[in-house]
């Protein structure tokens, strides 16, 4: 009895003392403190985490004199994006968004449209505004600079090219392979391949993954999802282009080139020939983890195929001002322009293995190298997924169309389906 | 003599009966085998690859070797599970899961604890209300309200920053489905028990501290476990409420968002993964397997009524 | 926000003295009377719960409700605007023309009918299985309670791999030994929500399992020694004492078990997505409130949920205990 009584008395203290330290935790300050507080999307043990911890040490450092500091607060983003980007909503709700976040690209014109982000157009000097802004561009104005930016491309097992008797080396990104001859490889070393001859990661349509990979193959056979305002869908995402390069990636499937089913790691254990995948593959090859890859003269890198036109995948995250009631922007800015800055960008860079969003900072990359095709095909075919404030809707349908894509042999009634959804979900998302 | 032949035909039949015995235990211990294998290969799994390599990880994926240990480097399995506890600050977060579940299960006794008391032992107007609350509460799909419950807490009550710790262990020391439970095992206890101590002078509190709580080991274990399993395997609502840990203070956020963080890292070797969910998973079985005794009485020998 | 609040405590605190007036005037036309003390000791024994109930579930679930006849958009909270019927005529709309919510629905019945009594009798079954005194029985409720515990991300990612639709895949190796062609399993759009109901009864009939257990073990030991005295076998022992004995917790688990189901969600995501296969009515409301923001159209259907499963589940406690 008197031990029950003692135990609550305890647990009570405990309460209170927590509250007591609650309430003279919050050193916040005003709006427009000196403090500025800047969330990053992923952890501050992960390489790049290290980097951007290093960067703001840095700013801390140089800025002490002028009394600004960073705050900076690291959240892993999950798989289905749960964390990062509900943390964000939730903050805009309750007004205690951070004063600069980074965001995935594709996010840009519905945060921007939600005031989450604010407008920089006239606020970041011309030169950090750096090469590849229009990826944060919504209706003329500026609302982030890119921290990186990204391409894709099929990593291939040379040796089972070897044993194919194929000779890829005449594809580059100035000229590379069409949709037919990307067939006829398939084709030949298909034999060669213990399961399929390419992982075009088709299962991954439960995540943004197979949407980055998969949209330049549309826009190569010529087609379009949304119209410029990216209001309306139908005509656009059920146009014959449009099909036709759906067609082409249902024709890999029906033919055996590609399937639904393939594992996560089947490429890196050589059982399948090449995979579609972004610059971050380039690490994992190197890490010779993986029984087949032991150099770089097991692996290479091909360009996206071409068709009618030339397209490749884009877009990474962005480094944004929010609207959270700060009135003076300019200590903001002044961490912005820094963590954009060349030596930034060098040590974040670095660390990711990405491409940079300053030209200067990309170094010359061996010719034929994969960085430097990931490199060439950014700056020459490299093409934004669409502006809509209803992205989300978008890259849902795009991967039940992909999906829905394997099971019927009817692809044009998949692609109406699609569109009526899409055009639905836009009308409701204003 | 014909003595003898009875003790040997009841000597024929015990050995019968025993070798019966024998057999049927031998089948209910196989079937019990399977059956457990059945349920347990993911741990089993989970348990295997935490002690991998990438590479050896990559190679067995998809085949039986998935389930297999891999004998030849089993030091694999220290180098993982030190790398994931040393590196990741593991330890801290499953710290504040721990205060946050001890709490969160001491204010859940007591405040469903007494409510429980109130509508099973009391005879008072407007008790009806209440019971018509609890059932609807336990119909509604509640998906939806984490939006408004997040504007209640974080806009109206103002627990921001460290105050949101409060956020964490405050709405969890309140379930509709406890309440229920409660008044189902309390309603199973004799009137006598209370009418006699009354008898004695005691108050209501004092009945409820000094009687009632000591017969009620059975429910107050089932309830501390699932609170414990529910705030331990939270991670949204803390994820969206703690402020994120940054370089200068002890974490708040729980054991899961460090879970999560670790499964998301580019670079995380799947058998750290496996080795990081093999530590989560540790406590909740531990909590289980000790209220386990207890578990099986506390659904109520009332019967649970709806 | 505060202002709100307080009206809706108001109007439940309305509700309450209203209950409590009828509750005394029906006390006093039966000629019985409440202890005043008692009642005061109750209602101080309630505060708590009713104070921390009322903020933290009451509330969220009268506003998310309230939210079915506003636009609410999360990304945009002050344009927020009474609609009144709108969002329902956009239901019924986009139900009629068979767009994502009829399939969602379709895809959760299919869910509810086999995991139901799938579930219901794995649990039964178990519990039957381990209801003894033998040695490692107690091992073995833990085995079979592991699921229950286990992240549901892992089991998921498992079972998927275990089920690949390929010939590799290993359950199809298993086949093939018994001769039996390759299956889709989760990747056949036709059967998918059946494959997800087996696993997810798999996962969640360690529970159910416990519960049966407590059920069993106040049926009275007696009755069973009594009925083999007079030669009633195991089965219609079963039959005749445990099934009867049974009866009112099964009431209990049958509509907690299918107020589940009706729910489900994080099962079909993890294991297949967000396709017309494999959505279900949660799944579609998570879709539409949480990843495009759409919390009034998305609140319409969880109004629309809830009136119809509390009245099937009205419906299943008088039914099933009417019969006693």
């Amino acid at each position: 009895m008197r031990k029950v009584f003692k135990s609550i008395l305890a647990i009570c203290l405990v309460v209170v003392m927590l509250g007591a330290f609650a309430g003279c935790g919050d050193s916040s300050g005003g709006p427009n403190s000196p403090t500025i507080k800047v969330a990053f999307h992923v952890d501050k043990k992960s390489k790049e985490g290290i980097a951007y911890s290093r960067r703001v040490d840095a700013f801390n450092l140089a800025y002490k004199s002028q009394g600004i500091e960073i705050q900076a607060s690291y959240i892993a983003r999950s798989a289905d994006a749960a964390g990062y980007e509900d943390k964000l909503l939730t903050q805009k709700s309750s007004g205690t968004l951070p004063d600069i976040i980074t965001f995935d690209a594709p996010n840009c014109a519905s945060y921007a449209r939600s005031k989450i982000l604010y407008d920089v157009t006239n606020l970041v000097s011309s030169d950090v505004k750096n090469d590849f802004i229009t990826v944060n561009e919504y209706n003329g104005k500026l609302y982030g600079l890119p921290i990186q930016e990204s391409s894709a491309g099929f990593f291939y097992n040379k040796k089972i090219f070897r044993d194919a008797g194929v000779d890829v080396s005449q594809y580059t990104v100035e000229n590379p392979w069409t949709f037919a001859q990307f067939k006829d490889v398939c084709e030949r070393i298909k034999s060669h391949c213990p399961t399929y001859a390419v992982d075009m990661q088709l299962k991954n349509t439960n995540s943004e993954m197979a949407t980055y990979l998969l949209y330049p193959l549309i826009y190569a056979a010529g087609g379009q999802f949304l119209s410029e305002d990216g209001r309306t869908a139908t005509g656009y995402y059920d146009s014959a282009a449009t099909k036709n390069g759906f067609n082409f990636i249902k024709d890999l499937h029906t033919l055996g080139y590609t399937g639904y089913d393939i594992g996560d790691t089947d490429f890196y254990t050589g059982k399948v020939g090449m995979y579609l995948s972004s610059g971050w593959t380039i690490p994992e090859l190197d890490s010779r983890d993986y029984a087949p890859f032991q150099s770089r003269d097991d692996w290479g890198l091909l360009p996206y195929p071409k068709d009618v036109t030339r397209a490749s995948a884009t877009g990474s995250w962005s480094y944004g001002v929010t609207d959270n009631g700060r009135t003076d922007k300019t200590n903001v800015i002044k961490v912005l322009e820094f963590l954009c800055s060349k030596e930034s960008s060098e040590v974040v860079t670095n660390a990711t293995g990405m491409i940079s969003a300053l030209k200067s900072v990309n170094k010359n990359y061996a010719v034929g190298s994969p960085e430097d095709i990931l490199l060439k095909q950014l700056s020459t075919t490299g093409k934004a997924r669409p502006v809509t404030i209803g992205y989300t809707a978008f890259s849902t349908q795009f991967g039940r169309t992909i999906r829905e894509m394997k099971d019927s042999n009817d692809i044009n009634t998949v692609i109406s389906n699609r569109t009526s959804g899409l055009q639905s979900d836009l009308n409701m998302i204003k | 003599m014909e003595n003898s032949v009875v003790i040997s035909d009841y000597e024929k039949m015990r050995r019968k009966q025993k070798t019966i015995n024998a057999i049927k235990s031998t089948v209910y211990y196989v079937c019990g085998t399977i059956l457990s294998l059945i349920f347990l290969f993911p741990l089993i799994y989970m348990f295997v690859t935490s002690g991998k390599s990438q590479g050896v990880f990559a190679n067995d994926a998809g085949t039986f070797r998935m389930f297999l240990i891999d004998f030849s480097n089993l030091g694999m399995f220290a180098t993982n599970y030190v790398r994931v506890l040393t590196e990741y600050d593991m330890y801290k977060y499953a710290l504040n899961s721990i205060i946050y579940a001890v709490v969160a299960i001491v204010l859940n006794i007591l405040v469903n604890g007494l409510a429980g008391y109130a509508l099973s032992k009391f005879n008072f107007p407007g008790k009806s209300f209440f019971s018509f609350i609890i059932l609807f509460l336990m119909v509604v799909p509640v998906e939806t309200s984490i939006i408004p419950l997040y504007s209640i807490v974080v806009n109206t009550l103002g627990f921001k920053g460290d105050a949101a710790v409060f956020a964490v262990i405050l709405p969890p020391a309140i379930s509709i489905f406890n309440i229920f439970l409660f008044i189902q095992f309390f309603s199973g206890i004799p009137k006598e028990y209370e009418e006699a101590a009354s008898l004695d002078g005691a108050g209501t509190m004092r009945i409820f501290f000094s009687m009632i709580l000591p017969l009620s080991k059975p429910i107050i274990a089932t309830v501390a476990t699932f609170t414990f399993i529910g705030v331990w395997n939270d991670y949204l609502w803390p994820t969206l409420v703690l402020p994120p840990p940054n370089e200068w203070s002890w974490p708040l956020y729980p054991i899961q968002s460090a879970l999560t963080t670790i499964q998301n890292i580019t670079g995380v070797s799947e058998g750290e993964k496996m080795a990081s969910l093999v530590i989560t998973s540790i406590p909740i079985f531990a909590v289980y397997i000790a209220a386990q005794k207890y578990i099986v009485n506390g659904f109520g020998s009332a019967g649970l009524k709806l | 926000m505060l202002g709100s609040m307080l009206i809706v405590f108001g109007a439940f605190a309305l509700i309450f003295l209203g209950v409590v007036g009828f509750d005394l005037i029906k006390a006093k036309a039966n000629g019985t009377q409440y202890n005043m003390r008692t009642s005061f000791v109750a209602y101080g024994l309630l505060i708590p719960a009713v104070i921390l109930g009322f903020i933290f579930v009451l509330l969220p679930i009268i506003y998310s409700l309230g939210y079915a006849f506003t636009d609410y958009d999360f990304f945009d909270p002050e344009g927020m605007t009474f609609v009144w019927f709108d969002q329902f005529k956009l239901i019924f709309e986009e139900f009629a023309r068979k767009g994502d919510i009829f399939l969602s629905l379709i895809n959760t019945l299919k869910f509810v009918v086999v995991v139901v009594p799938l579930q219901i009798g794995l649990a039964l079954a178990l519990a039957l299985f381990v209801n003894n005194e033998r040695k490692c029985v107690g091992l073995f409720k833990v085995c079979f309670f592991a699921p229950v515990a286990i992240s549901l991300a892992v089991t998921s990612y498992l079972w998927k791999s275990i089920m690949s639709p390929s010939e590799t895949g290993l359950m199809n190796l298993i086949l093939g030994v018994f001769n039996i062609p390759p299956q889709s399993y989760i990747e056949d759009v036709n059967n998918a929500m059946y494959w997800i109901a087996i696993l997810s009864a798999w996962q969640g009939c360690g529970y159910q399992m416990l519960i049966f257990l407590s059920g069993l073990s106040n049926v009275r030991k007696e009755l069973y020694e009594a009925a083999s005295l007079d030669g009633a076998g195991s089965f219609r022992q079963f039959l005749h004492i445990t099934i009867p004995g049974l009866r009112s917790i099964s009431v209990y688990v049958i509509i907690t078990v299918f107020i589940g189901a009706c729910r489900v969600m994080i099962q079909p995501y993890l294991m297949s997505g967000y396709y017309s296969h494999t959505m279900t009515l949660s799944l579609y409301m998570y879709t539409y409130g949480t990843r495009y923001h759409l919390v009034g159209y998305s609140s319409a259907v969880a109004l629309l949920m809830t009136i119809v499963i509390g009245l099937i589940t009205y419906l299943q406690r008088r039914f099933l205990t009417e019969k006693d």
